[in-house]
């Protein structure tokens, strides 16, 4: 008795190029095994399903590890077994629209704030959002910082109606919840410690203005005062929504420390 | 136009015919302080576009001291869909910025709608897809205004309609194209043993003067139903019948600029190291041979 008994299949090939590469690369997403369609252009020496599903399962794991290469965090946080099957899932729904890997996952955040299983689990998103920005600072354009002759250049007078350029790697994240804590203490394997989900919210600002990336902890002003510099706002309108929003916010202060640290990398009239 | 692509290759630092290593970014720091004696290193130029960031500072540092080789992997030179211009620019300025000594792509193809596979996908060997990869190969060439090698692939299925041996495809597509070949002797090994094809009629249709490069890498097994399977995961050391391969292919033809691949499961500097020196012992005997033969 044959173990299995195989489809007698046509010798021929019916498909032209392109849709043979289509048919292939729809099987490659599929979970379901390939339409016989497809493989009837296989050469059949009774494992073309199993030659098949090395191309599927490459495509997957390979994709899948530049994924977590991505979001470690989230790797340490759900677990490495629920990570394969979400990053799995994640692949077949969003394929690589980039020919390089290098920031692969753009719509993992919102993916899996649409899981089920994990809608308990509400800071995941926004942890998610951070290691994404990390990333996309760390291969971010270089430009030079600000530097103080660039400043004694421009007229003293009117520096409320200058504008003042945040470095374009600067990625603005706000959360409810203490996902700075949650990401920093998951750095390492064998953290212990607990973190309580009241220790929220969380403004952060992602930032690589040299060779490290920078993830810091800012007051709501000094959030709001980036958020309105990048929109193109004004200094003193970008001051003004800043102290709107808390009244003890210091521009003095918050310049003293970080005018000329990278956080910005121009500053012009218009 | 052909003759003037191939003699068009008069970079700054060329590749020389000595064992080199593909630079991976865990190793950066240990080279940079290290300065092991490595002939040259190869990188994927597709892991190099980004805007900025540490990964171009690292690689501008160590093509100071280093040869540099960009092996493609993402112009998907078999695909029916045309080839995407904005990553050719991309490749080109790479070109314009690193000088590279070689520069190289696979008989592959990774893009079949707009999204990207991200791994080699195996061709059709017809007259048509030949002449599909020809006009992709010179696109490329005529952008970057250089050769290219291609590389054999590794793989796993064939299809039915296939009516060309692969050796004579590759060797094919080389010469209408003015390209060179880059020989992955451990990719001749996996796709032979895959389909039973001959290693032997395979090497013999290479002519060895259009070889600018030669790759090796570590395989795995995988069980198929009682039928063993070469997955070429560039995850170990390269086998015994592979480095058997490998010595005799440069004892009949000589040296050339050899790779090692270690992609995946990547390994303490010290290991990567190791197989380099391998590799280059293998060289230097090739070059005595030669040398004796003269004398």
């Amino acid at each position: 008795m044959p173990k299995r008994i195989y489809k007698a299949r046509m010798n021929v090939s019916v498909m032209s190029l392109a849709d043979l590469q289509r048919s292939f690369c729809d099987a490659l997403r599929s979970p379901n095994a390939p339409p016989d369609t497809l493989l009837d252009e296989l050469l059949d020496d009774g494992l073309a399903l199993q030659r098949f599903n090395v191309y599927r399962n490459n495509f997957i794991v390979l994709n899948g590890d530049a994924l977590s290469e991505m979001y470690p965090v989230i790797k340490r946080l759900v677990g490495d077994s629920a990570f394969r099957l979400l990053a799995s899932a994640y692949v077949r729904k969003y394929p690589p629209m980039e020919r390089a890997l290098l920031v692969y996952g753009k719509d993992f955040p919102e993916f899996l704030a649409s899981i089920p299983e994990l809608s308990t689990l509400h800071y995941l998103k926004d942890v998610a959002r951070l290691e994404y920005a990390w990333t996309v600072a760390y291969h971010a354009e270089d430009v030079e910082r600000l530097e103080e002759h660039q400043i004694t250049a421009l007229p003293a007078e009117h520096f409320e109606l200058l504008h003042l350029r945040p470095h374009p790697s600067m990625y603005l994240l706000h959360s409810e919840y203490p996902v700075y804590r949650i990401w920093e203490v998951n750095q390492s394997e064998d953290s212990e410690e607990v973190i309580s989900l009241d220790d929220g919210p969380t403004h952060l600002v992602i930032i690589r203005p040299g060779a490290r990336v920078e993830t810091r902890v800012v007051s709501i002003g000094a959030f709001t005062l980036l958020q309105k510099l990048g929109s193109g706002e004004t200094i003193g309108d970008a001051y003004i929504a800043a102290t709107r929003i808390d009244p003890v916010f210091n521009l003095e202060r918050f310049f003293a420390q970080h005018l000329f640290d990278g956080t910005f990398c121009s500053l012009t009239e218009n | 136009m052909q003759e003037a692509l191939t003699t068009h290759s008069s970079v700054s630092a060329p590749v020389p015919p000595r064992a080199g290593a593909g630079l991976k970014s865990q190793h950066y720091q240990t080279i940079i302080d290290q300065q092991p004696d490595i002939g040259w290193f190869e990188v994927h130029p597709e892991n190099y576009m980004g805007k900025g960031g540490p990964p171009l500072r690292y690689l501008e540092r160590i093509r100071r001291d280093y040869p540099l080789s960009l092996h493609s992997v993402g112009t998907s030179l078999g695909s029916y869909l045309p080839l995407d211009q904005n990553h050719l620019k991309n490749l080109k300025q790479l070109v314009d910025r690193f000088e590279p000594g070689l520069v190289s792509e696979h008989l592959s193809w990774s893009h079949g709608y707009e999204w990207y596979t991200h791994d080699l996908m195996p061709l059709v060997y017809t007259e048509e897809t030949l002449q599909l990869i020809v006009d992709h190969i010179n696109q490329v060439q005529e952008t970057l205004q250089r050769q290219i090698l291609i590389e054999n692939p590794s793989s796993y299925l064939q299809f039915k309609k296939s009516e060309i041996p692969e050796q004579i495809f590759y060797v094919e597509a080389a010469k209408r194209s003015g390209a060179g070949l880059l020989l992955d002797i451990n990719n001749v090994f996996v796709s032979c043993r895959n389909h039973g094809w001959s290693i032997e009629e395979y090497l013999d249709a290479v002519p060895a003067e259009l070889v600018g490069e030669i790759h090796l890498a570590g395989h795995s097994i995988q069980d198929l139903e009682g039928q063993s399977l070469r997955i070429d995961d560039h995850g170990s050391t390269v086998c015994p019948e592979v480095w058997e391969l490998y010595r005799n292919y440069v004892e009949a033809y000589g040296a050339a600029p050899t790779l090692i691949e270690w992609d995946s499961n990547i390994p303490q500097f010290t290991e990567l190291y190791r197989e380099v020196r391998f590799a280059e012992a293998y060289l230097q005997s090739a070059h005595e041979c030669i040398r004796d033969v003269i004398s």
